[in-house]
């Protein structure tokens, strides 16, 4: 049960991140059609061809709707029925299968309403946004809103609001995206540009409102914003939704200089548009991670104070040396076991069972062990962001510094969790039960991937400009599964403490990805620059990584 | 490379490696009779566990579990009146005990955690 209840836990903030994606998309492209491809289609060029490409990428997204509704509702009702005993019809009448199964219905009845028959009735703008405006409708009945005690009806509604909000701008970029691709006349682009600009102040101003209410709600006071996991979370939020809004912004000067008929850098829009694309998704993951934690006002106790974090973040020598494997908690357990086990001639139990849902025990040694990890990578890491900076600057022959990743990889596939082996008792193949292995595992085939990309692009290797976005995705990917890992410590404080250093680290993965990306694909010196702050968010990274502290 | 290949790209390999674990529990007990490591007399035990949200008592979960491991399932009490307990109990003879419960939050989250007490003649 307790492992069924934990990869369940594992899994559902991956597809609640799927289906806050697709849910987005598919509102932001029916919003896109009614209010901009179709009233458009007659003034612009190539018109019909753009509302043919926003209605199927529509469609997609509610088909992929479907597809991860389904099988997170699935997911669900099967643990509730293994775990409570229940049959399939007793767990359907639960409201979240209730919710789950009128999103999909909702999703479902979309496909006929944009079809061409219905597309040229009168019906055509009403359907899909009452079934919009009913999936919405839905969803916030899988939120925070509609468990609290009090408040609930004020709650769902702001709930409504900022999943609109986080629709008809970040859903709707993609559309947008698509647009600027298909148009290519000054004309075209100042009528999109203008109509998608007033969509987006639209979608901002409701996530600020709703945001604002829910933190009121949700967060309380100043210590819920810094002394909870809820709160840190919602600071990694704000901190990409200002990143958002900045290139929002570098948009909107486009779209003006557009409007007076002056030349304006359309490609720098569309690759703006990308980035927007990217962070907003990731963002849309965080999201998924916070309905996995309380609201901060309802942890009154285990809160961090600013005194705890100073303490913690003391400025301290990195620990270059490890303490020995047998000094760790599940050794010195496990050769208690051993030892027990042979005064009574019978086979010795495993000290830890992955899956089992008991928390390994942690001793001072084990505290030194991660940080000793923790601040090796973070060398790594420097000296990767050191090289690349040099070889931008010049020196050609430092183009192998990709390698470091692999270099980097294969410690922390054998330092990461030394219960398992090769350096502990648990068999490699058994160990993928225990949900964080999991995590590190993913982690560690991310940086070999990503490096392996990189080097044999940056020394010729492979010459197709998509293997060299490879490398900036999965620094991204990288980026947005540090903002949701969780280190397995029962202790509430410890935790967040450890998180208070991973979430900056994760903003600046995810930074330095999309930095690379642009590199790559805007021309001129925004390129260039982007060329030059990749780098230097990898050096933050390992500056971050080698102030870690556990203790 | 067109925008749909950006996006497979992208939504393939965040569902394959974006991942979490929600140790950190969704429903927080905030309130239990009896308390974590509380002790309490032998015979009839009421129960009650309060949380900060609304739990789906039918579809929730309480286990007893006895010092031998062997595991009861108790009966969950509707109460409509107080939507975010799960009320409960039991005939306890001395020794130690741990409640295993298991939450549905109305909004579809599932959090579970121990309760060990000890009971004296």
């Amino acid at each position: 049960m307790e492992l069924l209840v934990d990869i369940f836990g594992y899994l559902s903030i991956i597809l609640h991140g799927v289906t806050i994606i697709a849910q987005s998309m598919m509102l932001g492209g029916i919003l896109f059609l009614v209010f901009l491809a179709r009233p458009f289609t007659h003034l612009i060029t190539q018109g019909d061809d753009l509302e043919r490409r926003v209605t199927r990428l529509t469609l997609y997204s509610a088909i992929g709707l479907i597809l991860a509704e389904m099988t997170g509702v699935g997911l669900q009702i099967a643990v509730v029925m293994s775990t409570v005993d229940l049959g399939f019809l007793d767990v359907m009448q639960a409201p979240f299968a209730i919710a789950g199964t009128v999103k999909m219905l909702c999703a479902l009845l979309l496909i006929p309403c944009l079809g061409q028959r219905v597309a040229t009735r009168s019906l055509a703008a009403v359907l899909p946004l009452l079934i919009g405006a009913a999936e919405l409708t839905a969803a916030t009945f899988t939120t925070h809103a509609y468990a609290r005690l009090d408040d609930n009806v004020l709650l769902l509604f702001v709930e409504g609001l900022h999943q609109f909000g986080a629709a008809i701008w970040v859903g709707a970029i993609p559309c947008f995206v698509l647009a600027l691709g298909r148009l290519h006349d000054a004309h075209s682009w100042r009528l999109v540009g203008a109509r998608f600009s007033r969509m987006s102040m639209i979608g901002v101003t409701s996530i600020v409102i709703s945001g604002a209410v829910m933190s009121f709600f949700y967060i309380g006071n100043w210590q819920g914003f810094y002394g909870t996991a809820y709160g840190v979370m919602v600071g990694a939020k704000i901190a990409m939704f200002l990143a958002l809004l900045a290139l929002g912004a570098g948009n909107l000067m486009v779209t003006e200089r557009l409007r007076k008929n002056q030349d304006a850098s359309v490609i720098r829009m569309r690759r703006f548009a990308e980035v927007e694309i990217g962070i907003g998704f990731t963002l849309f993951f965080a999201a998924a991670s916070l309905t996995s934690v309380p609201p901060a006002v309802d942890l009154s106790t285990d809160r961090v104070t600013l005194h705890e974090i100073a303490v913690r973040n003391a400025p301290a020598w990195p620990r270059l040396t490890s303490p020995d494997h047998d000094k760790l908690a599940i050794s010195q357990m496990q050769a208690r076991l051993d030892t027990q086990a042979q005064q009574r001639g019978q086979v010795a139990a495993q000290a830890n069972v992955p899956g089992s849902g008991v928390l390994p025990p942690r001793n001072a040694d084990d505290i030194a062990w991660s940080e000793y990890n923790h601040h090796w990578a973070g060398i790594f890491v420097l000296l990767i962001g050191f090289l690349a900076l040099l070889h931008r600057a010049g020196v050609g022959w430092l183009k192998h510094w990709p390698l470091l990743f692999l270099l980097m990889a294969g410690f922390l596939l054998v330092r990461s969790d030394p219960e398992v082996w090769p350096m502990g008792n648990e068999g490699f193949w058994v160990a993928w039960r225990d949900v964080e292995v999991t995590q590190h595992r993913f982690f560690v085939a991310l940086i070999m991937l990503f490096g392996l990309f990189e080097w044999a692009v940056r020394t010729g290797r492979l010459r197709s400009a998509k293997a060299a976005l490879v490398f900036p995705l999965l620094v991204s990917v990288g980026g947005a599964m540090l903002l949701t890992h969780n280190h397995q410590i029962s202790n509430v404080k410890d935790q967040l403490l450890i998180e208070l250093t991973h979430t900056p680290l994760a903003l600046a993965g995810v930074s330095a990805g999309w930095a690379r990306w642009l590199e790559l694909r805007l021309p001129g010196r925004g390129g260039r620059i982007a060329g030059w702050v990749w780098p230097i968010c990898f050096m933050l990274v390992g500056v971050i990584l080698l102030w870690y502290r556990e203790a | 490379m067109s925008l749909r290949h950006h996006f497979g790209t992208f939504l393939i390999a965040a569902a394959c490696t974006v991942a979490s674990l929600s140790a950190s529990a969704h429903a927080i007990l905030i309130d239990s009779t009896p308390k974590l490591n509380d002790t309490v007399s032998a015979g009839h035990v009421d129960m009650v566990f309060t949380y900060n949200s609304k739990i789906d008592q039918h579809r929730s979960r309480i286990v007893l579990v006895k010092e031998d491991k062997s595991e009861t399932v108790l009966t969950i009490a509707a109460n409509n009146t107080k939507p975010n307990e799960l009320d409960t109990h039991a005939d306890l003879t001395p020794g130690t005990y741990t409640i295993r419960w298991q939450a549905l939050a109305l909004d579809g989250h599932i959090t579970r955690g121990d309760v060990p007490f000890t009971v004296t003649p």
